[in-house]
C-alpha cells in the first residue's frame, strides 16, 4: 500500500492504494467519480480518458501512484455550472447514442482544441478524424463525433 | 512495492538488490498486465531526474530513456529524423503517444515496433548502464536480438538512444501498413533515409525494414543497388530482399508481405527524397 495524493477536478485528495491500482479503477472505486468508463482492457478504446496534468491520457494505463501529485481533471470536472461547450455540442450535434465511449471522447475532444488553439493550428475534420484514432465508438460511425467537436472549436 | 526514484543512483540500485518490473510510460507493460496478472514491484523510470528529453551534443544527439513519442513529434530535429516523426505521429493515439517512450519501444523488442527501423537507418546506439559496470553502449542493430529479446542484463537501464550526427542533406521517411491506420500491429513498414546529388541521382542511400523477420533489418544490397538512381524512376529489385522472413498469418501471407515492401520502399525513397 501506499499513500497517494492528487487533485482531482479541482479538489486535494489522498487515499491508501494497493500499488498496482490503475488509476481508473481508483478513480472510479475509491473516488466514486463513475464518469470514467473503461471498454476494453488493451488499452485501446479511450472510454478511460482523463487530462493529468493538462495532457490527454488513458487511465488505464498507468497507476494511481504514477499520478501522485498529478492534477487530474475526469469528465465530472469539465462542467462549471452549464455544460461545457464541447459537451453542449455533443448534445446539439447527436455525438452520442449509447455514451459509453462519451466521457472519453468529450475529454480528447478538449484536449484535441485545447492544444490546436495553443500551436496556433486550425482543427478541421480530418485533423480531428487523425486525433480520435484512440477513441473507439461501437454506435455513430463517429460523423457526429466529428461534427460535434467541429462545433465546440468554434465556441472554446 | 512501488519505487518511483528522483535520482538514476538509486533506481540502479534498486533494480540491483530487489528487480522488480521496469516501468516508463507502462503502454506495454499495463495492457499486457491485465486480467489478474498485474506484477507486484515496479519500479517507474519517469520521475528520474536527467533522464527525459532529447538534447544536442557534439557527437550525437540523445534522446533521454524517459521521452516520449510526444517529445519526438515536438522536437526541433535534423531531416534525417522526419522517419522517426512519422512514425512516432502512427503511434498508437495521441494518449499513447504521450506516456509511451521510445526505449520502452526498443526494450519491448517487439518485431512490429515502429521505432526501431527509423533508428537503424539512423544508426543509433543505446546507452545501456547499471550500478556496477557503469555504462556500455550497444548499436541498436546488436540490442534486438529476436522477438521480445535483448542484450540488456537484469541490472541495467536503457539510458539513452544516441544518434550520430546525420548528414544534413539526408532527408527520410517512414511508411507502414497495416489492415487499419490506427491501432494495428504493422503488417510492413520501411523507413529511408536518402540524399541526391546536383544531378538529383542518389548519392547516400539507408533503408530499414521491420516485421518482416524477427528483427527489424538494414537493407545493405538494396541500398547500394539504389546508389545512381533517380529517385523518381527508383527500380526496387524483390531479389534484394533475401534477408526477409516474413511471417504468413492471418494479417497477411509472405508473398503479399514481400509484394508490399517492394513498394514501401519505392515510396519511401521518393519521399525522402522530396519528392
Ligand atoms: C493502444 C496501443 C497502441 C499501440 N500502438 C503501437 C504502434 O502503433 N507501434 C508501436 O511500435 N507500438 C505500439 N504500442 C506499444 C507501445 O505503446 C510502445 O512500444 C511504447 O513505445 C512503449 O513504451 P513505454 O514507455 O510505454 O514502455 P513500457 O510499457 O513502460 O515498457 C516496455 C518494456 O520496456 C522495458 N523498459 C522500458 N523502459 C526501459 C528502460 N529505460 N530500461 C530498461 N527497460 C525498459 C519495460 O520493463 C518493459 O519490459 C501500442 C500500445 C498500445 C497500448
Ligand atoms: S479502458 Fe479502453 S483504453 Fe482505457
Ligand atoms: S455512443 Fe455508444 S459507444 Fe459511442
Amino acid at each position: 500500500m501506499t499513500t497517494v495524493s492528487m487533485t482531482v477536478n479541482g479538489k486535494a485528495v489522498s487515499a491508501d492504494v494497493e500499488d498496482r491500482t490503475l488509476l481508473v479503477d481508483y478513480i472510479r472505486e475509491h473516488l466514486r467519480l463513475t464518469g470514467t468508463h473503461v471498454g476494453c482492457d488493451t488499452s485501446q478504446c479511450g472510454a478511460c480518458v482523463v487530462h493529468v496534468d493538462g495532457k490527454a491520457m488513458k487511465a488505464c494505463t498507468m497507476l494511481a501512484v504514477t499520478a501522485d501529485g498529478a492534477d487530474v481533471t475526469t469528465i465530472e470536472g469539465v462542467a462549471n455550472g452549464d455544460l461545457h461547450p464541447m459537451q453542449k455540442a455533443f448534445n446539439d450535434n447527436h455525438g452520442l447514442q449509447c455514451g459509453f465511449c462519451t466521457p472519453g471522447m468529450i475529454m480528447s475532444g478538449i484536449d484535441m482544441v485545447n492544444r490546436y488553439k495553443a500551436d496556433g493550428k486550425t482543427l478541421d475534420e480530418t485533423a480531428i478524424r487523425h486525433e480520435l484514432e484512440g477513441n473507439i465508438c461501437r454506435c455513430t460511425g463517429y460523423h457526429n463525433i466529428v461534427k460535434s467537436i467541429q462545433q465546440a472549436a468554434g465556441e472554446m | 512495492m512501488y519505487h518511483a526514484p528522483t535520482e538514476l543512483n538509486d533506481a540502479l540500485r534498486t533494480l540491483s538488490e530487489e528487480g522488480g518490473q521496469v516501468v516508463a510510460g507502462g503502454t506495454d507493460v499495463y495492457p499486457s498486465a491485465k486480467q489478474g496478472k498485474m506484477p507486484t514491484h515496479f519500479l517507474d523510470l519517469t520521475r528520474i531526474s536527467g533522464l527525459g528529453g532529447i538534447s544536442h551534443h557534439q557527437d550525437s544527439i540523445r534522446i533521454g530513456a524517459t521521452a516520449t513519442w510526444t517529445d519526438v513529434i515536438k522536437s526541433d530535429l535534423p531531416a534525417a529524423f522526419d522517419a522517426l516523426k512519422q512514425a512516432a505521429r502512427e503511434v498508437g493515439s495521441v494518449q499513447i503517444q504521450n506516456s509511451g517512450t521510445i526505449a520502452g519501444n526498443l526494450c519491448n523488442a517487439s518485431p512490429a515496433a515502429d521505432g526501431v527501423p527509423p533508428l537503424l537507418a539512423l544508426d543509433a546506439s543505446v546507452e545501456l548502464t547499471s550500478m556496477t559496470r557503469g555504462s556500455r553502449r550497444c548499436p541498436l542493430s546488436e540490442f534486438i536480438t529476436g522477438v521480445r529479446q535483448t542484450t540488456l542484463l537484469p541490472d541495467e537501464l536503457l539510458t539513452a538512444i544516441l544518434v550520430p550526427p546525420p548528414p544534413v542533406e539526408m532527408g527520410s521517411a517512414f511508411e507502414k501498413l497495416g489492415s487499419r491506420r490506427y491501432l494495428v500491429i504493422s503488417i510492413s513498414m520501411t523507413a529511408a533515409m536518402v540524399s541526391c546529388d546536383d544531378t538529383g541521382k542518389i548519392e547516400q542511400a539507408r533503408i530499414a525494414i521491420g516485421a518482416c523477420s524477427p528483427v527489424a533489418l538494414r537493407m545493405p544490397l538494396l541500398e547500394a543497388s539504389l546508389i545512381g538512381q533517380t529517385p523518381k524512376d527508383v527500380t526496387i529489385d524483390p531479389d534484394l530482399f533475401a534477408s526477409l522472413t516474413p511471417i504468413d498469418d492471418v494479417r497477411g501471407s509472405t508473398e503479399f508481405r514481400l509484394d508490399v515492401v517492394v513498394e514501401q520502399c519505392a515510396r519511401a525513397v521518393k519521399r525522402a527524397a522530396n519528392l
